[in-house]
């Protein structure tokens, strides 16, 4: 159940994880050149920074948890009730939270930004990035038992 | 001053909007993280899919984070 790649172990949801990054990769994308598009036909210039903005937020943000919970698995070995696992998962998501306040006080005064169009491809992102989420998460296969070390292998550890 | 005024305000609404944004992905995460723990203490075998579905539940409780933040500030820019 658990591959052992340098002496660490490997969680088994290592490569769900890592579908859901390139999934929302390739969404963020998408929504940059459809929103790109529409937002220059919309407001012209301001419009096309604000949708490539947004993609940026909406595809990089949201992919900052799965992001996280990788690095925490291969920092505690897979152990999720190791202390530093939730402080990365949780210090990462606070962390993000500022950034992102951070950067719409900013945004917000800027005459090149388009609102309407900067909200609507953010919504774009965050509802396509649960979809993807979701899809991934459906359609991964993980077993009942895993990422358990039983007595008689215990030199896997 | 006007007498009849009893109270005034004043500063931006903006923070309680802001603090109504982050209460509900507060509780949320705190839930969601909590019973992950409660979990894997019970069933640590389950680790693997426990992960996938503690992820599904921080990204739909952070999204409506994301757009209730974005909203307030966003359609309030130039006013």
């Amino acid at each position: 159940m658990t591959n052992t790649a340098g002496g660490h172990r490997r969680p088994s949801s290592t490569p769900v994880f890592q579908s859901v990054l390139r999934g929302g990769l390739v969404l963020a994308v998408a929504i940059a050149v459809v929103g790109g598009v529409i937002g220059f036909l919309a407001a012209g210039t301001p419009g096309l920074v604000s949708a490539l903005i947004g993609a940026l937020i909406g595809g990089l943000f949201l992919a900052v948890t799965a992001a996280s919970i990788l690095f925490a698995n291969r920092l505690s070995n897979g152990d999720m009730l190791h202390p530093a696992y939730f402080g990365i998962i949780l210090g990462a998501w606070l962390l993000k939270f500022v950034l992102f306040l951070i950067m719409v006080f900013l945004l917000r005064e800027q005459p090149w930004i388009d609102g309407t169009v900067l909200f609507l491809t953010l919504v774009a992102g965050v509802l396509g990035t649960l979809a993807i989420d979701v899809i991934v998460v459906a359609r991964s296969r993980i077993p009942y038992v895993s990422d358990v070390s039983l007595p008689g292998d215990g030199d896997r550890r | 001053m006007d007498t009849t005024v009893l109270a005034e305000l004043s500063g931006n609404i903006a923070t309680v909007g802001y603090g109504l944004a982050a209460i509900g992905p507060a509780i949320g995460v705190g839930i969601v993280v909590g019973k992950t723990i409660e979990s894997v203490a019970r069933q640590p075998e389950l680790q693997g899919r426990l992960q996938i579905l503690m992820y599904l539940g921080i990204a739909f409780t952070e999204a409506l984070a994301f757009i209730g933040i974005a909203t307030y500030f966003i359609f309030t820019a130039g006013q």
